[in-house]
C-alpha cells in the first residue's frame, strides 16, 4: 500500500513537471500552465490503480536510470539536524523513492571539510560549492559536465519561463555548465533611515552630489534628533574594500563604475579594473569623503557586526547591506532599540547605475558520481519542480517547519488553512523563515507559493529594488597565473586602498607603489592568462 | 714492535666494545619496563604526527588537494617563488619579531606576577586574584579583538583616547590599531592582557613545590623578603622558565590567530606574519589553496623553529651542566 | 637582633599593602574588557559603546542560551571528552615524562628528540585528516580524545616537575626493591600533585575549549561539543533574529559569558592543589 502511494506521488510529480515544461515553452502564460498541471494531476490521480505501471513507463520514456541512493554535502543553509533535518530527509525520500544521505558539516567548517573530501577522494554525488571553488574544481575536472543534460530539460524550461536564463549563462565556464544555482546570489542595497531624511528635510538622493550632501547633513546636523549636532556620521562599512568579490559591495556610491578586480569587458576581453582611471577617481572620492569625516572613522577596524550594532544604536544613517531578509532584520533590531525602523532601500544613484549581484552557491554533481543523469533528474531538477519537492527545499516539512492549521505561533494567530511558518525548534520565540531556498531568490517560483503573502513588505521591497537594479558579477576564472599571483596582488591592492583612504599616501603615490612592488606586473600576467 | 702494540690496542678496544655492548644490553634489560611505559606516547606520536609528516613532500610538487589527480614534481619552484616575494620577507621578519618579543614579555610578566602572587598573605584574596587573572584565557580571540577595538577606538567611544584627550595629553584621538607605529605596542599589550594570567599556572605550581622550611631557615639567617626571592625563589623557577621559553620557541613561527583578529588593511606591512600571509595567499587568490606552496611555507617555518630550538637547547646545556630541555 | 626582627615586622605590612594594591589595580584592568561583555549580555538594548551599567536590564539573553534544547547534549559530550581526555592526556604525559627522567636509559635521548621533533615539524591539515580517516576515526570521539592527548609541551613540563623529586628517593626505592611501576605510583605521582593539578588543568581547559578538532573531524551533529554550539551562537550564523525579546547582540554576549562559567565553577575546587608546600610532607620522610 505504502509503495503504491509513494509511486503515485512520484508519478504525479513527474507528470506535472513534464507538462509544466511543455506549457511554458509554448506560451509564457502561467495561468495556462497551472491549469494544465492541475488537469494532469487529476488524470494521474484517476489512474492510481495503475500507479506502479506508470512509474515504469515514466522511466522507460525518459530513459534515465533512477539512482537507489544519493549522497549529498551541504552547508548550514539547509535546516540542521536539531531543526528537523531528519524529517526533511524522510519527506524527500518519500517523495522521490530514493535513499538520501546528507553530510552537513558545521557552517564555519564547511570549506575545510570540502577540501578534505576532495583530498580524500571520497566524494558525495552532489555538493554545494561557492563560485570560487566551483570554477577551480571544474577546471580540475572533478565536477561532472551537465551542459547537455541541462539543455532541453524541464528544469531549463522552468528557469527560462521565469526569465532567468541569463543567470545560468553566467555560471557557464567556456560555454560548459558544471552545476546549477537554484537561487539568485543576492547582493547589497543601500538603506537610508527614513526618519533621518525627514529630520534633515531631505529626499532620497539620486546623484552622487545629493548623496554626499546627505552624508554631510547626517554628519554635521542632528538627524537623530537628540539635540546634539555632529554626534553622528553618514555611512559606515566593514572596511573600505570587501574581502571577497564583488569587492565594492559595501560602499558602491564611492566606487561607482570602478571595480578593483578582474572583469570581462563588453568585447569579451578581460581587464584589471584596479589599473584603470575610474579606480583612481574612486580612490580619490573615498579619501576625500574620509577626510571630510562623513565616513565612520573606524571603518578600517569594523567588523560587519560592529556596523550593525552602530546602525541599531543610531550612530549613522546610511548602510549598504544585504537585500531581502536583512531588510526585516535591520528594521526589527532598530525597533527593539526603540527607534523608527523605517528604511528606504535606495535605487542606485545615477553614477552607480547598478548594484552588483554575487554569484550564488552552485549545486554540482561530482565526477565520481556513477549516474550523473539520474542524480540530475531526481535531485537537482526536482529541487525547482514547482511542487512538493521544491516546497520541501523552500519551506521545509509540513508540521515541522510550516503548517496550515489554526493556531498561535510566537504570538501570531493564524486561521485554519492559512500558511505560516512554525516556531524554531532551537530558538524559542522565533519563527522559521525558510529552508535552503530563499523564496525571494529562487530561479523558478513554486507553482502556487503559499508563503508569498507572508513575506514582509520591506523584505519584498528591498529584494525587488535590488533585483530590478543589479547586474551579476563576473565568474572568477581560475588560471595558473591567477593562482600564482592573485593572492599577493589582492593583498597589495587592499593595503593601498586602505592607506589612500586613511590619507597616509596620495592616489599617485599608491599607483607608484603598485608599480614598484610588482603589482602591475602580476596584474598584467593574470590579464594575459585570462585573455589567452 | 709497533705492530704488536697496535694489535694489542685493537684487541683491548674490541674487549671494551664488547663490554660496552653487554652493559648496554644489561641496561636495556634493566629498563625494559620503561620501554613499555613509553609505548603509548610513542605509538600515538608515530601515527598522528610522523605519518602525516610524509605530506611535507607536497612542498616540492604542484599538489592541489585532489585525490587521484596527477601530482607533478616541481623541485624547488615553490621555494624560489616564496623567496622572491617581498611580502614573504616582511612576513618572515615580522613573525620572528612579534612572536619572540611577545614570548619574552609574556613570560617575564607571568614570572613577575607569580612571584608577587606568591607573597600575598591573605589566602582568600590570593584565590580571588588568581581566578580573575585566569579569566581572559577563556575569551576567544575574536571576542577579545572586538572588545579591544572598541577600547582603543579613535572616537569618543574609545576609553583610552577619551582619557588621553580629557587629560590634555593629546588633542585628537589616535587610531591605535590602524597606525603602523602603534599597532605593535598594542598587539603586545593585548597579548599580555590575555595570556599572562594563564601563563602563571606553571610557575605557581613550581613555587608551591618549594618547602616552607627553606624560607624559614633563610628568615632565621636574617634574609629579607627580596633576598629570599633572589636566592631561593628565582633559582627554583629558573628551570621552569628556561623550559617554558624553549618549548615556546618551537611554536614561535605558528603565530596566527592573535595577529589575524587584530590586523587590518592599513597595517598589513607591519603586522603580516607567515601564517596570515599564507591565509591571504589562499583567501585572496580567488582559487582553491595551492597546497604545494603553502606546504613549502610551512616547511620553512618548521626549519626556522628547529634552528631556534637547537640554538637555545645548546645554550641551555652550557648553562645547566649538560642537560638540554628534554 | 630583637631590634631587627621588630623592624622587619613593621616593614611587612607596607609591602603587603602595596602588593595588595598592585593586584587590585591589575584585577581591575583585567576586568574592564570583561565588564563590557557582561554588561552587554544583560542589556536588551543593542549598543556599540562602553557602558557602566545595562541600559535596559534583562536576562533574556541567558534565557535564550539556557533554554536552547540543542545545548544539552553537546554539554554532555564536552564533559565526557574532557574527563576521559584529561585522564588519557595525564597518563600519557606522566608515563612519557617518567621515562625521560631516566638519564641512563639506552635510547633516552632518541626518545626525547623523537618527541620534540613533533612539536616543530607537522604534517598539515590534509595529511593528518587522511590518517584519521584511514583509521576510521572521523565522526568518532576517538579523534577528538586521542589527538590532543599527545601534547609534548605538557609532557616536557611534567618532566620538569619530576626532575624536582630528590634523587635520593629514587635510590632508596631502588634499594627497597621497588620496580619502575611501583616507584612511579608510590613516589613519582604522590610527590607531583601540584604538577599533576596544573598540567591536568591545562589538559582539561584544552579539551573543554577544543573547537578545531571537532571542526575538522566531526560532521555528525550528534557528536558536537559545547564549544561548537556556543561558537555558532557567538559567530552568529549571519541570520540573527530577535530571540524571545533578546537581540542578536545580547545573546552573543551571553554566550561568551556562558563559555567562561564552567571554569569559574570548577576552578575553586582545584585551587587547593596550588596551595604552597602541598608536597613537603612526603619529601621529608
Amino acid at each position: 500500500m505504502k509503495k503504491k502511494v509513494l509511486s503515485t506521488l512520484l508519478a504525479l510529480t513527474m507528470t506535472a513537471s513534464v507538462l509544466t515544461a511543455c506549457g511554458s515553452s509554448d506560451s509564457t502564460n502561467t495561468e495556462t500552465t497551472t491549469e494544465t498541471t492541475e488537469e494532469a494531476a487529476e488524470e494521474t490521480a484517476e489512474t492510481t490503480e495503475e500507479a506502479e505501471a506508470t512509474e515504469e513507463t515514466a522511466e522507460a520514456e525518459t530513459d534515465v536510470e533512477k539512482p537507489e541512493k544519493i549522497t549529498m554535502m551541504v552547508d548550514g543553509t539547509l535546516v540542521t539536524q536539531e531543526n528537523g533535518r531528519d524529517e526533511f530527509e524522510a519527506a524527500w525520500e518519500a517523495l522521490t523513492g530514493i535513499d538520501l544521505e546528507i553530510n552537513q558539516p558545521d557552517h564555519d567548517a564547511y570549506y575545510d571539510q570540502v577540501g578534505q573530501v576532495f583530498a580524500s577522494g571520497d566524494l558525495p554525488d552532489v555538493i554545494l560549492l561557492d563560485s570560487t571553488r566551483y570554477t577551480s574544481y571544474a577546471s580540475m575536472g572533478v565536477l561532472a559536465d551537465i551542459t547537455d543534460i541541462y539543455e532541453g530539460s524541464d528544469l531549463q524550461a522552468r528557469v527560462s519561463a521565469a526569465g532567468n536564463d541569463a543567470l545560468i549563462e553566467g555560471i557557464k565556464i567556456d560555454g560548459r555548465l558544471y552545476g546549477f544555482t537554484p537561487t539568485r546570489g543576492n547582493g547589497c542595497v543601500t538603506y537610508v533611515k527614513k526618519a533621518w531624511l525627514d529630520n534633515c528635510g531631505l529626499e532620497a538622493p539620486t546623484t552622487y552630489d545629493e548623496y554626499v550632501a546627505m552624508l554631510e547633513a547626517f554628519t554635521t546636523g542632528d538627524p537623530d534628533g537628540n539635540g546634539v549636532d555632529g554626534d553622528t556620521y553618514g555611512v559606515s562599512a566593514a572596511g573600505f574594500i570587501g574581502g571577497e568579490a564583488p569587492y565594492v559591495n559595501y560602499l558602491p556610491e564611492f566606487y561607482q563604475d570602478a571595480y578593483p578586480g578582474f572583469y570581462q569587458k563588453e568585447d569579451g576581453t578581460w581587464a584589471d579594473g584596479f589599473t584603470e582611471d575610474a579606480m583612481k577617481e574612486a580612490l580619490q572620492r573615498i579619501a576625500d569623503a574620509n577626510a571630510a569625516g562623513i565616513i565612520d572613522p573606524e571603518t578600517l577596524t569594523n567588523g560587519t557586526s560592529d556596523c550593525r550594532n552602530k546602525f541599531y544604536e543610531d550612530k549613522f544613517g546610511v548602510f549598504t547591506y544585504w537585500a531581502g531578509t536583512w531588510a526585516t532584520n535591520l528594521k526589527t533590531n532598530l525597533e527593539a532599540n526603540g527607534l523608527d525602523g523605517e528604511l528606504v532601500a535606495l535605487e542606485p544613484i545615477a553614477e552607480v547605475g547598478n548594484y552588483i549581484e554575487r554569484i550564488a552557491p552552485v549545486w554540482c554533481i561530482t565526477a565520481s558520481c556513477s549516474n550523473v543523469e539520474g542524480v540530475y533528474k531526481y535531485f537537482i531538477e526536482t529541487m525547482l519542480d514547482g511542487g512538493d519537492v521544491q516546497m520541501l527545499w523552500q519551506y521545509g516539512v509540513e508540521g515541522v517547519h510550516w503548517s496550515t492549521a489554526a493556531e498561535e505561533v510566537c504570538g501570531n494567530t493564524y486561521a485554519e488553512g492559512e500558511f505560516h511558518m512554525l516556531e524554531n525548534l532551537e530558538k524559542e520565540g522565533t519563527q522559521y523563515t525558510k529552508n535552503h531556498l530563499d523564496p525571494n531568490l529562487v530561479l523558478a517560483p513554486l507553482d502556487n507559493d503559499p508563503g508569498a503573502a507572508a513575506i514582509a513588505d520591506e523584505n519584498k521591497a528591498s529584494a525587488e529594488t535590488f533585483a530590478a537594479n543589479s547586474v551579476v558579477a563576473d565568474l572568477p576564472i581560475s588560471t595558473d597565473a591567477m593562482q600564482q599571483y592573485n593572492g599577493d596582488l589582492t593583498t597589495l591592492k587592499n593595503e593601498l586602498v586602505a592607506n589612500v583612504a586613511q590619507g597616509k599616501i596620495t592616489v599617485d603615490e599608491a599607483y607608484a607603489q603598485f608599480e614598484s612592488e610588482g603589482g602591475a606586473e602580476w596584474s598584467q600576467a593574470i590579464v594575459d592568462s585570462l585573455n589567452q | 714492535m709497533s705492530k704488536k702494540i697496535d694489535e694489542q690496542t685493537q684487541k683491548n678496544l674490541a674487549i671494551l666494545k664488547e663490554a660496552n655492548r653487554r652493559s648496554t644490553l644489561r641496561r636495556i634489560k634493566k629498563y625494559r619496563g620503561f620501554y613499555v611505559m613509553f609505548l603509548p606516547v610513542f605509538i600515538l606520536a608515530l601515527v598522528f604526527h610522523y605519518i602525516p609528516m610524509i605530506g611535507n613532500y607536497y612542498a616540492f610538487t604542484d599538489y592541489k588537494g585532489i585525490a587521484g589527480a596527477k601530482v607533478n614534481w616541481v623541485g624547488l619552484a615553490n621555494f624560489t617563488k616564496m623567496f622572491s616575494m617581498a611580502a614573504f620577507h616582511s612576513a618572515f621578519w615580522n613573525t620572528l619579531f612579534l612572536s619572540i618579543t611577545k614570548l619574552l614579555l609574556n613570560t617575564f610578566a607571568a614570572v613577575l606576577i607569580s612571584l608577587f602572587l606568591n607573597e600575598i598573605v591573605n589566602i582568600h584574596f590570593k584565590k580571588i586574584a588568581q581566578t580573575i587573572i585566569y579569566l581572559p584565557h577563556f575569551m576567544s580571540w575574536v571576542v577579545t579583538a572586538s572588545v579591544f577595538t572598541l577600547i582603543l577606538s579613535p572616537t569618543s567611544e574609545g576609553m583610552v583616547n577619551q582619557i588621553l584627550v580629557s587629560s590634555g595629553i593629546i588633542d585628537k584621538g589616535i587610531y591605535f590599531l590602524a597606525e603602523d607605529t602603534w599597532w605593535k605596542p598594542m598587539f603586545f599589550v593585548i597579548n599580555l592582557w590575555k595570556d599572562t594570567g594563564w601563563g602563571t599556572i606553571i610557575f605557581l605550581a613550581t613555587l608551591s613545590g618549594i618547602s616552607p622550611d627553606v624560607y624559614e631557615a633563610a628568615s632565621i639567617d636574617g634574609a629579607g623578603r627580596f633576598q629570599k626571592m633572589r636566592y631561593i625563589t628565582m633559582p627554583a623557577l629558573q628551570n621552569t622558565i628556561i623550559t617554558v621559553l624553549i618549548l615556546n620557541l618551537a611554536k614561535v613561527m605558528n603565530l596566527f590567530e592573535s595577529v589575524f583578529v587584530l590586523q587590518n588593511d592599513a597595517v598589513l606591512s607591519t603586522s603580516n606574519v607567515l601564517q596570515t600571509y599564507v591565509y591571504y595567499q589562499t583567501f585572496n587568490s580567488g582559487t582553491i589553496p595551492n597546497y604545494g606552496y603553502t606546504t613549502a611555507v610551512g616547511l620553512t617555518k618548521s626549519v626556522v623553529g628547529c634552528i631556534l630550538v637547537l640554538i637555545c637547547n645548546w645554550a641551555s646545556k652550557k648553562v645547566r651542566d649538560g642537560r638540554g630541555i628534554v | 637582633m630583637a631590634n631587627r626582627v621588630a623592624m622587619k615586622k613593621k616593614k611587612m605590612p607596607v609591602f603587603s599593602v602595596v602588593n595588595a594594591i598592585i593586584f587590585i589595580v591589575l584585577c581591575l584592568i583585567i576586568l574592564i574588557p570583561m565588564w563590557k561583555v557582561l554588561v552587554d549580555s544583560f542589556d536588551l538594548k543593542t549598543a556599540y559603546g562602553m557602558k557602566l551599567w545595562p541600559e535596559q536590564f534583562g536576562i533574556a539573553g541567558y534565557k535564550s542560551v539556557f533554554t536552547n534544547p540543542s545545548l544539552y547534549k553537546p554539554f554532555l559530550i564536552s564533559v565526557i571528552v574532557t574527563i576521559s581526555g584529561t585522564f588519557m592526556g595525564l597518563a600519557i604525559s606522566t608515563l612519557g615524562a617518567y621515562v625521560l627522567i631516566q638519564w641512563d636509559l639506552p635510547g633516552r635521548n632518541f626518545f626525547a628528540g623523537f618527541l620534540l621533533f613533533t612539536m616543530i615539524f607537522e604534517g598539515g591539515m590534509i595529511p593528518t585528516y587522511l590518517v584519521v580517516r584511514a583509521l576510521h576515526m572521523t565522526n568518532t570521539l576517538w579523534a577528538v580524545t586521542l589527538l590532543p592527548a599527545v601534547n609534548i609541551y605538557d609532557l616536557v613540563l611534567m618532566r620538569n616537575f619530576f626532575e624536582g623529586i630528590p634523587t635520593a628517593l629514587f635510590e632508596s626505592a631502588d634499594i627497597d626493591g621497588c620496580g619502575p611501576v611501583a616507584t612511579f605510583f608510590r613516589i613519582v605521582l604522590p610527590l607531583s600533585k601540584a604538577g599533576l593539578a596544573s598540567i591536568g588543568l591545562m589538559f582539561a581547559v584544552n579539551y573543554w575549549n577544543n573547537y578545531t578538532n571537532f571542526k575538522l573531524y566531526i560532521t555528525n551533529q550528534d557528536l558536537y561539543n559545547f564549544q561548537m554550539k556556543l561558537r555558532s551562537i557567538i559567530m552568529g550564523s549571519d541570520l540573527p533574529q530577535a530571540n524571545g525579546g533578546a537581540t542578536e547582540n545580547t545573546v552573543k554576549n551571553a554566550a561568551v559569558i556562558v563559555a567562561i562559567l564552567p571554569f569559574m565553577i570548577v576552578y575553586p575546587f582545584l585551587q587547593k592543589y596550588f596551595v604552597k608546600g602541598i608536597n613537603i610532607g612526603a619529601v621529608k620522610e
